[in-house]
């Protein structure tokens, strides 16, 4: 008998039964069995529960569209009464609450070792705080990272995007540049609104994101600090943005907002 | 295309289902209000189905909407109805989230391993099904319909390629041959990018 075709292949990777001598063929042929797998992977990522089509609607709670309308600017809003009338109400939570997911944060804060994992009850707010400034202008829209030119003095060496973190919508660039006179120097380019309270601050990380070297307060823009002779920066490849409090405590408040990894 | 729209909440006034999409598209602010009022609940659902109530859930369902605002651009009416497209983002925002406590994860195993000094096994691994999951959803977004619809109401709405054929009103073998163009154009993607994400 034949292969299967590539259209059963395909069918038996979504878990579909095949006709009793394709069935049969695939059982028998290495070869078939094995297309299938690799099909098989993508099913197995994507055909899952938690992104399956809209299961129970839930309503909102009465605050979230605050932040909506904060981050949007956005003037019309809903009808309370209409957001809340559009979910059985007395029912919050569906009847099946999953295993918390892949890659659950530990339950455990890991105390002083690790600095800069940022802290859950703060997530929101930032994002509010976020959101807040960018409708007073003071933020450049998300998405919209300009470059900035660049003087033409120094050598780009490493650079990387800032990924925003935690449901803030800081996001931008870093790049370390290397001058004529072999100084170095760590532009930061920040796409984010102003924080409501504080300001932002950069830092070099080590990979384990326990060693940290301040570099200084980062503005929504582009920013420039040279970085201290000798320091490797295989060592402190991480580029972090930190919301920090005017507390006047040089540690890392452990809320940062961005950050990514120097490709050197 | 995967996903039906609801009916309006009774004595929701307003236009219907359809013309709020185009509203939303043609930017006018009224619609990003009249799209909360009737699929919020829908957007958090899902996002409290993958997370629990609580603020991820919470997060989640702010960022689908202000995401779908600012990139209402990339909303074809004519391709689907919104809470469709609003159930793709949440998608998206969902996979993010867990890609992002992934790298929380590993970060902070890395630094409780040099704190104990252990000895160095190296970087914690990438959850790679974390990874799939984003470069994936990534890749579908760049399918045409209706590839793109058939391959979601298989992966998405459970449904096998009979009901597919029946709910499209598109010839079985069509229908067919399209999930196996997509699969292999994913499973491409995965084995070809897939793998630099995870070296
Ligand atoms: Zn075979």
């Amino acid at each position: 008998m034949p292969h299967c075709t590539p259209e059963d292949l395909g069918l038996a990777a979504l878990g579909e039964p095949l006709a009793d001598d394709e069935a049969a063929h695939l059982a028998d042929c290495a070869a078939c069995r094995g297309e299938v797998a690799r099909l098989r992977r993508v099913v197995d990522a994507l055909a899952v529960p938690e992104l399956a089509a809209p299961g129970p609607a839930v309503a909102p709670p009465p605050g979230l569209w605050a932040g909506i309308a904060a981050a949007t600017g956005v003037a019309a809003a809903p009808r309370a009464d209409v957001v809340a009338a559009s979910a059985p109400a007395a029912g919050p939570v569906p009847d099946v609450v999953p295993e918390p997911l892949p890659a659950p944060l530990p339950a455990e804060p890991a105390g002083p070792m690790a600095p800069v994992v940022p802290l859950r009850s703060r997530r929101s707010r930032l994002l509010l705080a976020a959101a807040a400034a960018l409708v007073a202008g003071l933020g450049i829209g998300a998405g919209a990272v300009a470059l900035a030119t660049r003087g033409d003095d120094g050598v780009p060496v490493a650079a990387t995007v800032l990924d925003p973190l935690d449901g803030s919508d800081a996001s931008g660039r870093a790049e370390v540049v290397e001058r004529a006179d072999g100084t170095r120097v760590l532009q930061v380019e920040l796409s984010a609104g102003a924080p409501t309270e504080g300001y932002y601050e950069a830092w070099l990380l080590d990979e384990s994101v326990s060693g940290l070297i301040p570099l200084g307060v980062v503005r929504a823009g582009t920013e420039e600090f040279e970085l201290p002779a000798g320091l490797d920066l295989g060592e402190y490849p991480v580029v972090d943005v930190s919301v920090e409090p005017l507390d006047g405590d040089p540690a890392h408040s452990g809320v940062s907002v961005a950050r990514g990894l120097l490709d050197a | 295309m995967t996903t039906e729209a609801e009916p309006a909440p009774a004595g929701a006034a307003g236009p219907d289902d359809a013309e709020v999409g185009r509203r939303f598209a043609a930017g006018e602010e009224q619609a990003l209000a009249w799209a909360y009022e009737r699929w919020a609940a829908q957007v958090h659902g899902m996002a409290v189905r993958a997370f629990g109530p609580g603020p991820d859930a919470e997060d989640v369902t702010q960022q689908v909407f202000v995401s779908a605002w600012t990139g209402r651009a990339g909303y074809r009416p004519e391709q689907g109805p919104l809470p469709a497209w609003l159930t793709g983002v949440c998608r998206h925002k969902i996979a993010d989230t867990w890609a992002r406590r992934d790298r929380q994860r590993r970060a902070t195993e890395a630094a409780v391993a040099e704190l104990n000094a252990a000895p160095a096994g190296g970087p914690a691994p990438v959850d790679s099904t974390v990874a799939d999951r984003v470069l994936l959803l990534g890749e579908l977004d760049r399918l045409g319909q209706p590839q793109r619809g058939i391959i979601e109401l298989a992966f998405f709405a459970d449904l096998t390629h009979t009901q597919i054929a029946e709910r499209t009103g598109l010839p079985l073998g069509t229908v067919k041959s399209h999930i196996r163009r997509t699969l292999e154009r994913l499973r491409d993607r995965l084995e070809v990018d897939g793998a630099a994400l995870h070296a």
